[in-house]
C-alpha cells in the first residue's frame, strides 16, 4: 500500500502567543480511516482545518497524492471537509446542495445523474425536494456527506462527523460510515474527541495532547500497549499502578504485592497499566493467593452492566477497577458487595509504561 | 387583579402610539387634502357645512391639480430616484463594512461599532452643515485640490444633486449598517468555507451563499434608508441647487410659500399611499417567501 499518499510535514501553527500545533509528522496510506483523537484544546481541528486549507500552517508542508498543497485555497485543493454542524446552505433545497459543488462544470443532465447516484449511494432518494431544515439530524449527516462524495475527492476530512446525533444513530452511523468508506476507498481522515468512535472506525489513530502527536497506531495497539500514561487513561478505562525495583521483582506499595515483570526497566520506578477485562476475580474458597501477580481485595462498588459487571475492588491502599464479563446466566453469580474476593492476571497482561 | 389588567391592556400600548401619532395625524392631513381652499386662517373650509341645514364640502380638486402638474409628480419621481440611488450607494459601502464588522473579533467589533454609531451623538444639521464647508468653493477640500495643483480653479462641487447624494449616503449609512450588522451577525462563517471548499472562488461564494443568505438584513436596511430619503427635507435644501426639485422641498413650499395647505395635504397623502402600498404589497410577498424558502 502507498505509505506515503497524505504527507504532513513538520507542520506548527501558532495563533499569537498560543502554540496550538508543534512540528506534526503524520504519513496517512491511500484509502485509510485515519482518526485524529483528543480533548478539546488538542489541536486536532487545527490540524484537519490546516489540511482542508483554512488555516495557512507557520511551518511545514502538506503533501496529497505526490502534490504539495500547502498554499492552494480551499476551492483548488482536490480533498472535500465535512463540517460539524454541517453547513448545508438553508436557502438550497437537498438536490441543490448535493449538486453544489458540481453546477460548474457539469451539463444539467450530468447534475442529475450525479445527484441520483449519490442519493441512491446514501438512501436518500426521497429528500431530494426536502428543505435542509426539514431533515433530521442522521438524514443533513447524510446531505452533508453526499455534497462531499458528489465531487469524487481523493481525500474527505470530517470534524467530529457523528457527534450531532443522538447515541442510538450514532452506533448504527458508525458502522455505515466505515462500510461506505471501504465501499469507495477513499481516504478519510476525522477528527473526534470521543475515544469510542475513534476506535470503531480508524484503521489507525493519532492521539493528541497540546498540539502534539502522543502515538499513532491501530486502535487494538493503542489500546493494549500505550506508551505513555495519558494515552493508557484516555483510552478505555485504566488501572495505573505505581511499582519500584526492590531486590529482584517489582513492588507496589500501595497493593503490597510483587509483581513478575517479563522486561527489563529503563529506570527503577515506574508506572504499570492493568486493564480491567484482564482481571479474573475467584472467590477466597476455590483458590490460595501466590504472592505474584494476585492479589485479595474486598469488594466496594458494583455496577451491572449487562453483558459485564464492573466492581470497584480495594486492596490495600487503592481501588482496582475489574470488569467481568457475565458468562453464566445465573443471576446469582454476581459477587455481592463486601465480599472477599482473589484477583488474578496473566503476566503478559501487564503493561510497562515508559513514558 | 390589578397587575393582571394592566399585564392585559400593556401589550396595546404599541397601538395606541400608532393610532395617537400616525392614523390620527394621517386622518387629519387627509380631511384637510379633501378641503375647499380659501384665503384666511386656517386657509382652508371646514368640511361640514351647518349654517343652512348640514352640508358636506370636499372636494377632490386638490388631487387633480396635483396630478395634473408635472411639477409635482416631477419632484416625487425626483425623490424616488433620489432614494434609489442613495440606498444603492448605501449598501455598496454598507455591506462590506457590516460583514466586515459582524466576522471581526469582539474587541474590534465593538470599537467599530461605536465608531459607526458616534455620529448620532451630533446634530444632524451640523454634520450636514459640515459638508458645506467642507465642499464650499473656498472649503477645505477646494484648497486641498489647488494646493496639489489638480484643479486650477476651485470646482463647484456644492448645490447639485451629487452634493445631496453623499450627504445623504454619508447620513443614512449606520441606518444600513446597523440591521445588515445585526443580520450578519448570526451568520455562521462555515457556509463560506463550505462553498470555497466545494470548489467555488470568493467572487462566486459571494453571489451563490453570502449574498442570498443576506437577503433579509439587505431588505432590513434598504427599506430603513429608502423610505425616509423619499421625504428627505433638510439635506436638498442645504446641500442641493436648483437642478432638481426633491419631494419634500416642493411640500414644505406648498405648505408654508403658498400657503395651499389642501394641495400640500393631497401631496402628503399621496406621497404615502404611494410609498406604503407597494411596501406593504413587498412585504406580505416577501414575508412568504422566506418563510417558503427558511431563510
Amino acid at each position: 500500500m502507498d505509505n506515503n499518499f497524505l504527507v504532513i510535514e513538520n507542520i506548527s501553527k501558532s495563533f499569537g502567543d498560543n502554540k496550538v500545533l508543534e512540528n506534526i509528522n503524520l504519513n496517512i496510506s491511500k484509502s485509510e480511516f485515519f482518526g485524529l483523537l483528543g480533548s478539546s484544546g488538542s489541536g486536532k481541528t487545527t490540524l484537519l482545518r490546516i489540511l482542508g486549507g483554512f488555516e495557512k500552517p507557520d511551518t511545514g508542508r502538506v503533501i496529497l497524492d505526490g502534490t504539495d498543497i500547502t498554499n492552494l485555497e480551499p476551492f483548488e485543493r482536490p480533498l472535500n471537509y465535512m463540517f460539524q454542524s454541517y453547513a448545508l446552505f438553508p436557502h438550497l433545497n437537498v438536490f441543490n446542495n448535493l449538486a453544489f459543488g458540481i453546477k460548474e462544470n457539469f451539463t444539467q443532465k450530468e447534475i442529475e445523474i450525479n445527484v441520483r447516484n449519490i442519493a441512491e449511494l446514501l438512501s436518500i432518494e426521497h429528500l431530494l425536494n426536502r428543505r435542509i431544515k426539514q431533515l433530521s439530524g442522521g438524514e443533513q449527516q447524510r446531505v452533508a456527506l453526499g455534497r462531499c462524495l458528489i465531487k469524487k475527492p481523493k481525500l474527505l476530512l470530517l470534524d467530529e462527523p457523528l457527534a450531532a446525533l443522538d447515541k442510538k444513530l450514532r452506533s448504527k452511523t458508525q458502522l455505515e460510515l466505515t462500510t461506505l468508506q471501504k465501499k469507495l476507498k477513499i481516504t478519510f481522515v476525522f477528527v473526534t474527541h470521543d475515544q469510542e468512535e475513534a476506535m470503531s472506525l480508524s484503521d489507525r489513530m493519532a492521539i493528541m495532547k497540546n498540539g502534539l502527536i502522543l502515538e499513532c497506531s491501530s486502535p487494538e495497539e493503542i489500546y493494549e500497549n500505550p506508551k505513555s500514561l495519558y494515552t493508557a487513561n484516555f483510552i478505555g478505562i485504566a488501572n495505573i499502578i505505581e511499582i519500584y525495583k526492590k531486590d529482584e521483582n517489582f513492588y507496589s506499595d500501595d497493593l503490597g504485592i510483587n509483581f513478575k515483570l517479563n522486561k527489563e526497566l529503563k529506570n527503577t520506578k515506574t508506572n504499570i497499566l492493568l486493564r480491567p477485562e484482564k482481571i479474573k476475580i475467584q472467590s477466597m474458597n476455590n483458590l490460595k493467593t501466590s504472592s505474584f501477580n494476585s492479589f485479595s481485595g474486598e469488594i466496594l462498588e458494583k455496577s451491572y452492566l449487562g453483558s459485564f459487571t464492573r466492581y470497584e475492588i480495594k486492596i490495600k491502599n487503592m481501588i482496582i477497577s475489574v470488569l467481568d464479563q457475565n458468562f453464566n446466566s445465573n443471576s446469582n453469580y454476581n459477587f455481592p458487595k463486601g465480599e472477599k474476593v482473589i484477583c488474578s492476571w496473566e503476566s503478559e497482561s501487564i503493561k510497562v509504561l515508559e513514558d | 387583579m390589578k397587575n393582571k389588567l394592566f399585564e392585559k391592556y400593556f401589550v396595546f400600548s404599541p397601538y395606541f402610539w400608532l393610532v395617537l401619532f400616525f392614523f390620527i395625524p394621517l386622518a387629519i392631513i387627509f380631511k384637510i387634502s379633501i378641503s375647499v381652499s380659501e384665503w384666511g386662517m386656517p386657509p382652508y373650509q371646514d368640511i361640514f357645512l351647518f349654517d343652512n341645514g348640514f352640508k358636506i364640502n370636499t372636494t377632490f380638486e386638490n388631487y387633480v391639480y396635483i396630478f395634473s402638474d408635472y411639477y409635482y409628480i416631477g419632484s416625487f419621481v425626483n425623490s424616488l430616484i433620489l432614494a434609489l440611488i442613495s440606498t444603492f450607494f448605501c449598501l455598496l459601502i454598507g455591506f462590506p463594512l457590516a460583514f466586515y464588522i459582524a466576522t471581526s473579533n469582539i474587541r474590534l467589533r465593538n470599537i467599530l461599532l461605536v465608531l459607526v454609531v458616534i455620529p448620532f451623538w451630533s446634530s444632524f444639521l451640523l454634520r450636514v452643515y459640515a459638508w458645506k464647508i467642507i465642499l464650499q468653493n473656498n472649503g477645505i477640500l477646494n484648497v486641498i485640490l489647488l494646493n496639489l495643483g489638480i484643479t486650477s480653479e476651485p470646482l463647484q462641487l456644492l448645490y447639485n444633486q451629487y452634493a445631496v447624494i453623499m450627504g445623504i449616503v454619508y447620513t443614512y449609512l449606520p441606518l444600513m449598517i446597523l440591521p445588515l450588522y445585526g443580520y450578519l451577525n448570526k451568520f455562521d462563517l462555515n457556509f463560506i468555507e463550505a462553498s470555497k471548499d466545494l470548489g467555488l472562488n470568493r467572487i462566486k461564494t459571494f453571489f451563490k451563499v453570502i449574498l442570498p443568505l443576506s437577503v433579509p438584513g439587505i431588505v432590513a436596511g434598504s427599506l430603513l434608508v429608502f423610505i425616509p430619503v423619499v421625504g428627505e427635507f433638510i439635506i436638498p435644501e442645504m446641500l442641493g441647487g436648483s437642478d432638481r426639485l426633491y419631494y419634500g422641498k416642493i411640500l414644505w413650499e406648498e405648505f408654508f410659500v403658498n400657503r395651499n395647505w389642501p394641495g400640500a395635504s393631497a401631496l402628503a397623502f399621496s406621497g404615502i399611499i404611494i410609498l406604503v402600498l407597494p411596501i406593504v404589497i413587498f412585504q406580505i410577498l416577501y414575508s412568504r417567501w422566506s418563510e417558503k424558502n427558511e431563510i
